[in-house]
């Protein structure tokens, strides 16, 4: 299978990464060949039919910071449209950055990989949060496949387990912590007592959160993976402006310890269900399943006929999430 | 036929008597009574522990004439009736009427204030309280969204449960 990768950030490197480490793995358990036809980044591109070197793809970005650099068939300046026209390719891998205002110019690369008859894996959730049902749409008439599960909760099963591994159940509802940054700031705050701007200092210092951390403590991160998930999974047809979002920047120290005297814990949680879309600052009781700290993610799926599942994983990370686009990758070829 | 009840007394003079009192006076016969004064509730209340006779008619009027005493009814043949429902409010509280909040939320139908916590910050609008309310059982989720417009008619984070 050839891919093309849109986006040469963290998690496109992760794809090429995750891709040379299990190239042959995957040759010998599912006959799979994974070749990296085209890889875009803000430089321009790389392109070759025969195969672009996942190792080469990586030392020239970590040396140059430019993917057009790549020897012989770096191109500079090729817009993400024509390396779309111009490589060989079956399976878009999407993962520019995320832009939640109008979902672009993700939505146009994916929507004309479909028009093209090629299939789609992605981890972008703009263009899911604001066009979730065009682009389904899109893919279907088609005759193509989306996948998009690292776009909520990064490495924990959640769409593909729902869809694929609880087919003889109706999702009810779901309620999780679905944003690993938040969960690490009140995780910190409960632990050690120091306030909200303390910490999240401390998180933009090591990179846990953004030198702009408005997407992650403001919600809307947690609210596009809701989007997700309400479209996703319990099949509702609605976009980020339908949920109803609180952050967590007001939350202060005098609260958390209250709740601690309750054996209670804050954490910011997104609930899907059919007459609810919420992300919003929610007591949880200590030893209960969305007790977990750090980054983690976890989300329970509450179903007719298994009662409550939860699941718990890694939200963020560069070898974490493309671990969710190649088994996407695996899914679509077998 | 035999109930047992289980009943939230106020640890002051008297309750026992004014609980006991509509059930010989509406007919009914006690079977058991077991009070433990020294076992209390994490809130200060005593739980009572009692069985009662009769036939269903007259157990219902004891029931609704125990209600009507605003006696708390925790239990009925193990079946819990009410349940606690915590919520932290974060905002200034002291200047927007704490009184006011706490009556809000008790004209809730179904909805008793019984537990109130405070804590001030330096900047008074960090200020965090946690109020529990006991509340019907299996009425949950439509508490805690009256609970919620109340917070936030008054401006205040609301943390509700999961």
């Amino acid at each position: 299978m050839k891919i093309c990768i849109l986006g040469f950030g963290a998690v496109g490197k992760g794809v090429a990464k995750v891709i040379s480490m299990k190239r042959d793995e995957i040759k010998d358990k599912y006959g799979l060949d994974i070749i990296i036809t085209a890889v875009s980044d803000t430089s321009g591109a790389a392109v070759c039919e025969e195969g672009l070197d996942p190792a080469l793809l990586l030392e020239i970005k970590e040396k140059t910071g430019k993917i057009s650099k790549y020897p012989e068939y770096g191109v500079p300046n090729l817009s993400n449209i024509e390396v779309l026209n111009n490589a060989d390719y079956d399976c878009l891998v999407e993962v520019t950055p995320t832009d939640i205002e109008d979902g672009e110019p993700a939505k146009s690369h994916i929507l004309k990989a479909f028009n093209d008859k090629k299939d789609v894996v992605t981890s972008n959730k703009g263009p899911l949060a604001i066009s979730f049902a065009d682009i389904a749409q899109s893919a279907r008439k088609n005759g193509v496949q989306l996948r998009y599960e690292a776009s909520v909760g990064g490495a924990m099963p959640i769409l593909n387990f729902a869809h694929d591994t609880l087919p003889s159940c109706n999702i009810e509802s779901i309620l999780g912590i679905l944003n690993g940054t938040t969960n690490y700031i009140l995780s910190r705050m409960a632990k050690e007592g120091s306030s909200y701007e303390q910490i999240l200092k401390e998180s933009q210092e090591m990179g846990i959160a953004e030198t702009n951390p408005a997407q992650d403590v403001e919600g809307t991160d947690a609210a596009c993976k809701v989007v997700i998930l309400a479209n996703s999974i319990l099949k509702r047809n609605v976009t980020l402006k339908d949920v109803e979002v609180v952050g967590i920047s007001k939350i202060t120290q005098e609260a958390i310890s209250l709740a601690k005297n309750e054996g209670y814990l804050i954490k910011l949680i997104g609930e899907v269900s059919s007459d609810t879309l919420e992300v919003s600052p929610r007591l949880v009781r200590e030893g209960s399943p969305f007790a977990v700290d750090g980054t983690l993610n976890v989300a329970t799926l509450k179903t007719d006929l298994a009662d409550e599942v939860t699941v718990v994983g890694k939200g963020a990370g560069s070898i974490e999430t493309a671990s969710a686009i190649l088994s996407d990758i695996i899914s679509i070829y077998k | 036929m035999r109930l047992n009840l289980v009943l939230e007394l106020l640890d002051i003079p008297g309750q026992l008597i004014d609980a006991l009192d509509p059930i010989g006076r509406l007919g009914a016969n006690i079977v058991t009574v077991i009070h433990q004064r020294d076992v209390k509730t994490e809130r200060g209340t005593v739980p009572v522990q009692i069985t009662i006779e009769g036939d269903k008619d007259t157990l219902d009027r004891v029931i609704d004439a125990l209600e009507s005493q605003n006696i708390q009814i925790m239990e009925v043949d193990g079946v819990i009736r009410k349940e606690k429902i915590r919520t932290i409010l974060i905002g200034n509280i002291v200047d927007k009427d704490v009184k006011d909040t706490l009556n809000k939320l008790n004209e809730v139908e179904g909805v008793k204030v019984i537990d109130f916590n405070l804590k001030m910050s330096d900047n008074p609008e960090k200020s965090a309280s946690k109020i529990i309310v006991e509340a019907e059982y299996g009425k949950r989720k439509d508490i805690m969204k009256k609970i919620k417009e109340i917070g936030e008619s008054k401006k205040f984070l609301v943390i509700n449960e999961v």
